[in-house]
């Protein structure tokens, strides 16, 4: 149902329940859909329909008494389907109560996947590498823990956004991960609208309000930088193209300008972070569409970096890459085989790189056992078309 | 909404030489908290227990009840003493529990059940 993550946070917002909106929000969409004709204004008239339901669901549970009272006056409306009411967007500001401190730190960035995003929890496990059965209990203990322990829906002010801004970032990073990584759009398709841009939304109003914090710039930049390419990701078959052999014509040059600006006001701070490092690496990607080529040396050295800010076996698996450049794609494969103990958790993206270094060295055999290998680990439908043409060019 | 303030603490900088005057700041502390809940209006109560070693536990195990020397919990802190404070938010509460001196432990906050009216 389109509108979902928009109206279900404002939902939230009204009625103070994250688990109330969403229940409120399911039966409305099915009473909508139900309708002979839909209504004008679907999402519109879904804020109102599920408010009115919800609040009703109160009034009905007692113990909320006080509470149903205090909003008894908005459910006395006439004729829902035609009130066009704006729909207050809460976004931002359930991002922050999300992320309260109060909540465990391994749960906020996932209730706000969940809350804002509208990501299903399936979705938010594997973000995090942990089980569905373990993600969801997680979620509901902190929805109950929102609703029981009495954390404000104010905004909070501005003194405690630093404290709550690691989560935030955090959230907008994985919501980013999962929409990237959904170049076929199947996933925004699922949740009725387009993630990026969302994302992408959010993470450019939090480095308006925050444009001290130096992290929350490098954020948004990154997040301009990764849609810059949204033209250049696919070709006409739907196939993915790597950033290497993208159309630097087809990018979005006013994005990567601001981001080059963004990127600037956060090294005035003179306070380096992840995200900065992991948005200049992405810049001198870009930078390839203005010098023709691109200067690995930096990238290898950003990544360096970025290593000792934050390893994981992703960033060691980039720099790999990145060292192949370099120095040759046996030293690249090297590397990569030199990889501890982490290749289950990226077994698809190490398959890949194998692949794509060993094509470079003149190992061809192995190269398409390598794609055999990404291939048979389910790679969405992009990937696997650009992976078996791959592997029809070298067989 | 009505919280619960439960100050955890570890007696021990109390026994070290400084440990009087660090009481007396402690208890100093209390009584600018009392005033500062006064000013801002939120109805509080509050009050300091004796020490845990003065405790007594009456434990039930299935209709047996037992009567023990000692706190429920033997742990390094000790529940020294508590707030009830009546404020709009967690927030507003986690603001004031913030202020308890506490000079090795901790403060636990929990909302307190409301009766339906």
């Amino acid at each position: 149902m389109a509108a979902r993550p928009r109206v279900v946070a404002a939902l939230a917002a009204a009625l103070r329940d994250l688990d109330a909106a969403e229940e409120a929000f399911a039966d409305a969409a099915a009473t909508c859909l139900a309708l002979a004709e839909p209504p004008r204004d679907v999402a519109a008239w879904l804020y109102v329909a599920a408010r009115r339901r919800a609040i009703d669901a109160i009034r009905k549970a007692r113990a909320e008494a006080r509470t149903a009272d205090a909003m008894a006056g908005v459910s006395d409306m006439a004729d829902i389907l035609n009130l066009p009411e704006p729909i207050p967007d809460e976004r931002l500001r359930l991002l922050f109560i999300c992320c309260h401190p109060a909540l465990a730190a391994e749960v906020r960035a996932a209730l706000a996947l969940r809350v804002i995003c509208g990501l299903p929890v399936g979705a938010i496990a594997q973000l995090f590498v942990v089980s569905e059965a373990t993600m969801f209990q997680r979620i509901t203990r902190a929805k109950a823990k929102v609703r029981e322990a009495g954390i404000a829906f104010e905004p909070p002010e501005r003194r405690h956004w630093l404290e709550r801004l690691d989560a935030v970032l955090l959230a907008l990073e994985l919501a980013f991960t999962a929409a990237y990584a959904d170049a076929g759009g199947e996933l925004s398709a699922d949740i009725g609208e387009d993630l990026g841009a969302e994302v992408e939304r959010l993470a450019l109003l939090v480095a308006e309000l925050l444009p001290q914090e130096p992290e929350a710039l490098g954020l948004a930049a990154l997040v301009l930088l990764a849609r810059s390419r949204a033209r250049a990701r696919l070709d006409a078959e739907g196939a993915m193209v790597p950033l290497s052999r993208q159309d630097a014509a087809k990018w979005d040059f006013a994005r990567i300008e601001r981001a080059r600006t963004i990127l600037g006001q956060a090294a005035e701070r003179g306070r380096s972070g992840p995200y900065q490092v992991m948005a200049a690496i992405q810049l001198t990607h870009a930078r390839r569409a203005y010098d023709g080529a691109v200067d690995w040396g930096a990238v290898l050295r950003l990544y360096d970096v970025l290593l000792a800010l934050r390893p994981s076996p992703m960033v060691a698996l980039s720099r790999a890459l990145a060292l192949a450049q370099l120095e040759g794609a046996e030293a690249g494969l090297a590397a990569l085989d030199a990889l501890p103990d982490h290749r289950l958790a990226l077994a698809r993206p190490w398959h890949v790189a194998r692949a794509d270094l060993l094509a470079k060295a003149g190992r061809a055999g192995e190269a398409v056992a390598a794609l055999d290998a990404a291939l048979a680990l389910e790679p969405p439908r992009a990937e696997r078309l650009w992976l078996e043409r791959r592997r029809a060019q070298l067989a | 909404m009505q919280f619960m303030l439960l100050i955890n603490e570890d007696g021990s900088p109390y026994a070290d030489p400084d440990g009087g005057h660090l009481l007396e700041q402690v208890v100093a502390g209390h009584i600018k908290l009392a005033e500062d809940l006064v000013a801002a209006g939120v109805p509080f109560s509050g009050e300091r227990l004796k020490a845990a070693a003065t405790a007594t536990t009456v434990r039930s195990d299935n209709g047996v009840v037992t009567i023990h020397d000692g706190p429920f919990a033997e742990t390094h802190e000790e529940l020294g003493g508590f707030y009830i404070i009546d404020v709009a938010s967690l927030d507003e509460a986690l603001a004031w529990a913030r202020r308890i001196p506490v000079p090795k432990g901790g403060v636990e906050v929990r909302p307190v059940w409301q009766m339906e009216g």
